[in-house]
């Protein structure tokens, strides 16, 4: 399952999150600055308050488990109340791959009752240089990283 | 004696056989003659098994037993109380001289049936055929009126209640109804009577009020302060005390009564919304040290006391300009890496002050109240302030002003916002608020100090202002919500009277107008970061805010972060890249000695919007799930952390001796030497010697042992274990040694122990080298730093590194967090052992291996108790036999002075490290089920000579992993190794 198999040129309207809620992957570039002098602390990434259908996938939690997360909320509850008749589910960094593979997942596993259409986007994520000796004063800099958001939504059978 | 208290139940049963068998007694003068004759041994397992018996019963055989009834009595039970003429003859049975002419005259009649009662009461000691004929008449008046006495008795006995419950409290439970004590008419007919007397009884018993004031006068305002300041003359309260009183359970501590916990059950609730919502608390017991003076004079000063290795110092550029909180370690000056003082926090006053040119600047330091007094002396001892300036520094002002001064701090990566309020609490301030500082100072004591030399004052700051913290993503946008930025005074109105006259002078001056608009804005953005861990760590902001009490919501309600405020992109992305701006950190109010504490309707303001308290343990919950120490647990170099440590293994102590021996584990046998406490300094003392040994013998056995240090950690690691078992299984056997002849080995270790700690006593030393300690975390198996390692400048593990990193650091302890691998959630003195060769061997091949099991240990001071008791018995014995009540009086001798205790390890410790079949590293502080991570996790100390040892023995896949296992259990668990920088 790569990204190829995604439609990713086919999106529909979509409001552009840029957040995640996965820490960004490690070893990010450590230019020319003196590791003595500073210390690196990667801050959290600006986030939107987020609707009930929202899922972040990240990469700490179980893979299935954010799977079954997703299908309850397409499900419902017993009766099928309260289903969501579209989540979208946002991936940054490192959680691209598995945010996609959640996505297919999903789509596989649903007979042809569910599309989706992915976006993607950039978030501007917050580095910061936290000095090691009194005289430095801390720096910040901004880093970019790619994000992904699927929007995973049921089809009416005609 | 043992028998005097028994439980209600079976008195009234007691009740009922006491008047029945009064029949057997005719019997008993004759039986007791008999039995006298019984040998002594047989007379002792009589007794033995009357124990149990009804009181009356085990009276007829003989004189011990008979003993045995008269303290049993002794116990004032209800139906004792009752003397009626008729069970006279059942009452005198005790005093055999004395006994009822009615009882004497049936003696006869009643041997009939002695037979049956005998059965019944399960006596069989009866002797055989002394009153085996059968009476020859039955006089039938004096038959029926003995009859007719013990039915009576009977009935008496019955009707008779003999618990301590209320009459409404035995009914069955379909018969209850709602409001029964408060209303006798609830209750069946039959029992009304009875519970009209109950419930005038409890009236009388019901305490006095104080008579000379009503109600009215009591409730009145200033006899409410008067009695609220009786009440926290020991322990003060916060402002938020009452608020909290009524909601959280209280404890006294540290000359404070704080909250500890709410009373609803919400560990879970806290949990939640520390992660998604938003948790108060209130530190205002936090002290506060004022430093004033020059700046360089104050830098100077204080440089001796930190150390540029752990971390920024006071003198860190953004520190100083005021922008940020900065915190760090304390330490006696000139003395790091030893005698910790404690951590701290502090604030730099902002540089740019409108309209304020002087050179001298303010530092304020926040301390934990247990730290205060030590800190406090050193800071003077090096600041050279000895003269008190008494109240000259604070002049008090009258005036109370309700609004306040607040500067706010977001802590990004502990998701903390804090906020501080000035008030005030001069003692002019009549019946308001008469405490001024805090349980650890005395009143009369001057709170202030100047130098003549350096001319800085410093001033004890304590309870003069308040501090909340909120902890989650939403406390920017509750924060946001509850305040409201002061409205800026026109001039039309007269500023003179009213209290705000501060405010209202600081509004003539344009430019701190000005600066007041930049502060609301930048404010106001505030609640568009939806998460206080995208701002920088310990931003201070300062802003006058307008009375909150005016904008309280009418209902409570949740606070959502507005997704219209979120969209000021521009101006966020710039306040998070840059900070809060410096001037913006000033507030109105820092040269202003004027507030009022309207600290409770802020809480409740807060609660409004939908924050939740919480108290001390949620505070110790948070910084579990931060991984950083807490004061005072975790700081076991500090004087008031080993203070704490004494009194939390006290406390368990206690409340480990309250349970009975069978019901609480043994933990000699479970090889646990100190369960409640960490003996950080023979550990590390062990582990000192252990490696000394050991280079001794590696010297001896191998010329070349120096040369095999630079191939790497690959030779010591495949030399060491053989070596660490070998000397682990000499200890052992030493150890075994000791256990056989357990009386002479407190001796033989007596004088070297008592020298040895007295020569090093708290030579050990927490190591908070932030370069050493980022190495070991690397070493550790951190992956992340260790893939940065070689071009970092990491070294390579290897004995030469770990020889020089002990050399500095002889005796030291490593702060880590553990978190388990699979089952199991630690508890606080778990003990952290290093697996054996085995252990990882089976954990490879099999996954899911527990881990290795501690084999039971033998108890030597199990047979030394009963001895003991054994001993104790036979004296008992002889002074039964000699005087009887005199052994009653001396009450239990097992309290002497070496009271030893079943399940314990008496006497000073063998050897730590080596006492279990796995080698003992550290101890846990902390543990328990983290919900953050899903798993055991634990933080805790380790020896860093241990530490060293441990990691370059094990192979590089499986480096780190170490065992746990709690005092209470045989079983170890894996778990691995993180060292926190």
């Amino acid at each position: 399952m790569n990204e190829q198999e995604l439609g990713l040129g086919r999106c529909g309207s979509f409001r552009v999150h840029n957040m995640a809620e996965n820490r960004e992957p490690r070893g990010a570039v450590e230019t020319e600055l003196d590791p003595v002098e500073y210390t690196l602390r990667k801050r959290l990434p600006h986030r939107l308050p987020r609707r009930p259908n929202d899922i972040y996938v990240n990469m700490k939690t179980d893979f299935k488990a954010q799977l079954t997360r997703c299908q309850k909320l397409l499900d419902g509850g017993a009766r099928g109340q309260n289903a969501c008749t579209e989540i979208y589910i946002h991936g940054l960094g490192l959680a691209i791959n598995r945010a996609i593979n959640i996505a297919l997942q999903l789509q596989a596993g649903s007979f042809g009752s569910l599309q989706v259409a992915a976006n993607t986007s950039t978030v501007e994520l917050v580095d910061e240089l936290e000095p090691e000796t009194d005289t430095r004063e801390p720096l910040t800099r901004i880093r970019n990283n790619s994000a992904i958001h699927i929007r995973v939504f049921r089809v009416t059978p005609k | 004696m043992r028998h005097a208290a028994r439980s209600p139940r079976t008195s009234r049963l007691d009740g009922l056989s006491q008047n029945l068998v009064i029949l057997t007694w005719g019997t008993l003068a004759s039986s007791h003659r008999v039995s006298a004759e019984m040998s002594n041994a047989k007379e002792r397992k009589h007794a033995k098994k009357m124990r149990n018996q009804p009181t009356n019963v085990t009276l007829s055989s003989g004189f011990v037993a008979d003993r045995g009834v008269k303290h049993r009595n002794g116990g004032g039970k209800p139906f004792q109380a009752q003397k009626e003429p008729h069970s006279g003859t059942s009452r005198q049975r005790q005093t055999r001289t004395a006994h009822h002419a009615l009882a004497e005259s049936d003696a006869n009649e009643q041997s009939s049936s002695r037979v049956t009662f005998k059965k019944k009461g399960g006596w069989k000691a009866g002797p055989e055929g002394t009153s085996q004929e059968i009476p020859k008449y039955i006089t039938a008046s004096t038959f029926a009126q003995a009859r007719a006495a013990e039915i009576s008795a009977m009935l008496k006995a019955v009707t008779q209640k003999s618990s301590n419950s209320l009459v409404f409290q035995t009914l069955p439970r379909h018969m209850r109804r709602r409001a029964m004590s408060h209303n006798v008419k609830r209750l069946p007919r039959r029992l009304r009577e009875i519970a009209q007397k109950e419930a005038e009884k409890a009236v009388h018993q019901k305490k006095e009020h104080s008579k000379n004031k009503c109600h009215k006068a009591r409730r009145c305002h200033i006899n409410r302060m008067l009695e609220f300041n009786r009440r926290q003359r020991k322990n003060i309260w916060l402002e938020t005390h009452i608020w909290h009183a009524k909601r959280f359970h209280m404890v006294k501590m540290w000359g404070y009564c704080l909250g500890e916990r709410p009373t609803v059950k919400s560990h879970r609730a806290c949990y939640r919304a520390m992660t998604s919502r938003c948790l108060l608390q209130d530190l205002s017991y936090y002290c506060c040290l004022e430093l004033k003076g020059k700046e360089e004079e104050i830098l100077r000063a204080l440089s001796p006391m930190c150390s540029g290795d752990t971390g920024l110092t006071f003198a860190a550029v953004h520190y100083l300009s005021g922008k940020c909180q900065g915190s760090l370690l304390l330490y006696r000056a000139n003395k790091y890496p030893r005698e910790t003082l404690g951590p701290v926090t502090f604030i730099w006053k902002s540089e740019r002050t409108p309209g304020d040119t002087s050179e001298s600047r303010q530092l304020w330091i926040w301390l934990h109240p247990t730290l205060k007094q030590d800190i406090l002396e050193e800071i003077k001892a090096v600041c050279q302030c000895v003269e008190p300036t008494g109240s000259a520094v604070c002049i008090p002002d009258p005036l109370l002003t309700p609004s306040q001064e607040k500067s706010q701090t977001e802590l990004p990566e502990e998701k903390i916002g804090r906020k501080r309020k000035r008030k005030d609490d001069r003692e002019n301030a009549k019946p308001v608020k008469k405490i001024v500082g805090d349980g650890t100072r005395d009143p009369l004591q001057p709170y202030s100090w100047i130098s003549p030399a350096t001319g800085i004052i410093i001033s004890d700051l304590t309870m003069e202002m308040n501090r909340f913290r909120l902890i989650g993503p939403l406390s920017h946008s509750i924060l946001t919500e509850a305040l409201k930025a002061a409205s800026v005074h026109t001039e039309g109105e007269d500023a003179e009277k009213t209290p705000h006259r501060w405010w209202a002078e600081a509004c003539k001056n344009p430019d701190s107008v000005s600066l007041h608009h930049r502060q609301e804005a930048v404010f106001e953005l505030l609640g568009g970061v939806t998460s206080p861990a995208e701002v920088a760590a310990g931003t201070v902001l300062g802003l006058t805010v307008g009375d909150p009490r005016i904008n309280l919501p009418q209902k409570r309600s949740k606070t959502l972060p507005n997704p219209e405020k979120c969209q000021d992109n521009e101006k966020v992305t710039q306040l998070l890249l840059e900070g809060v701006p410096v001037e913006c950190s000033h507030s109105f109010l820092w040269n202003q000695d004027i507030c009022k504490s309207v600290t409770e309707n802020k809480i409740s303001d807060q609660i409004y919007r939908g924050a939740r308290v919480g108290g001390l343990k949620e505070a110790v919950m948070h910084s579990q799930y931060k991984r950083s120490p807490n004061v005072p647990g975790d700081f076991p170099d500090c004087p008031a952390g080993i203070l704490f440590a004494e009194e939390q293994a006290k406390n368990l102590l206690e409340k480990y001796k309250r349970r009975p021996p069978a019901k609480r584990p043994n933990y000699v046998k479970l090889g646990t030497l100190a369960p409640f406490c960490c003996p950080w300094e023979q550990l590390t003392r062990d582990w000192e010697s252990r490696v000394q040994a050991r280079e001794e013998s590696s010297a001896a056995s191998s010329p070349g042992g120096g040369e095999m240090g630079p191939t790497g950690d690959v030779v010591p690691g495949a030399l060491m274990p053989g070596r660490t078992r070998q000397l682990s299984g000499e200890a052992g056997t030493s150890l075994n040694d000791a256990e056989v002849m357990d009386t002479d080995c407190p001796a033989r270790a007596g004088p070297e122990w008592a020298t040895s700690r007295g020569a090093t006593s708290s030579l050990f030393c927490v190591l908070r080298s932030r370069k050493l300690l980022r190495q070991l975390s690397a070493w550790c198996g951190d992956r992340r730093v260790a893939r940065l390692g070689p071009g970092r400048g990491q070294q390579e593990l290897s004995r030469e590194v770990c020889l020089s990193v002990l050399d500095c650091f002889p005796r030291a302890l490593v702060w880590v967090r553990l978190s388990l691998l699979r089952k199991g959630s630690p508890e606080p003195h778990t003990m952290i052992c290093i697996p054996a060769k085995e252990d990882l061997l089976q954990l490879s091949c099999d996954r899911l291996y527990r881990g290795p099991q501690e084999s039971k240990h033998c108890d030597p001071f199990k047979s030394k108790i009963r001895k003991q008791k054994e001993k104790e018995k036979t004296e008992k014995r002889q002074n039964r036999g000699s005087a009887t009540s005199e052994s009653l009086a001396d009450g239990d001798p097992a309290a002497g002075p070496h009271a030893l205790t079943l399940g314990l390890w008496s006497g000073p410790l063998p050897a730590v490290t080596s006492h279990c079949s796995r080698v003992l590293l550290g101890f846990v502080t902390r543990g328990d089920f983290s919900m953050a991570v899903g798993c055991g996790e634990a933080l805790g100390f380790v020896s860093l000579t241990g530490l060293l040892d441990m990691l370059s023995s094990q192979p590089g896949g499986q480096r780190g992993l170490v065992l746990l296992r709690p005092p209470a259990s045989l079983q170890y668990r894996f778990a691995r190794v993180t060292v926190e920088v």
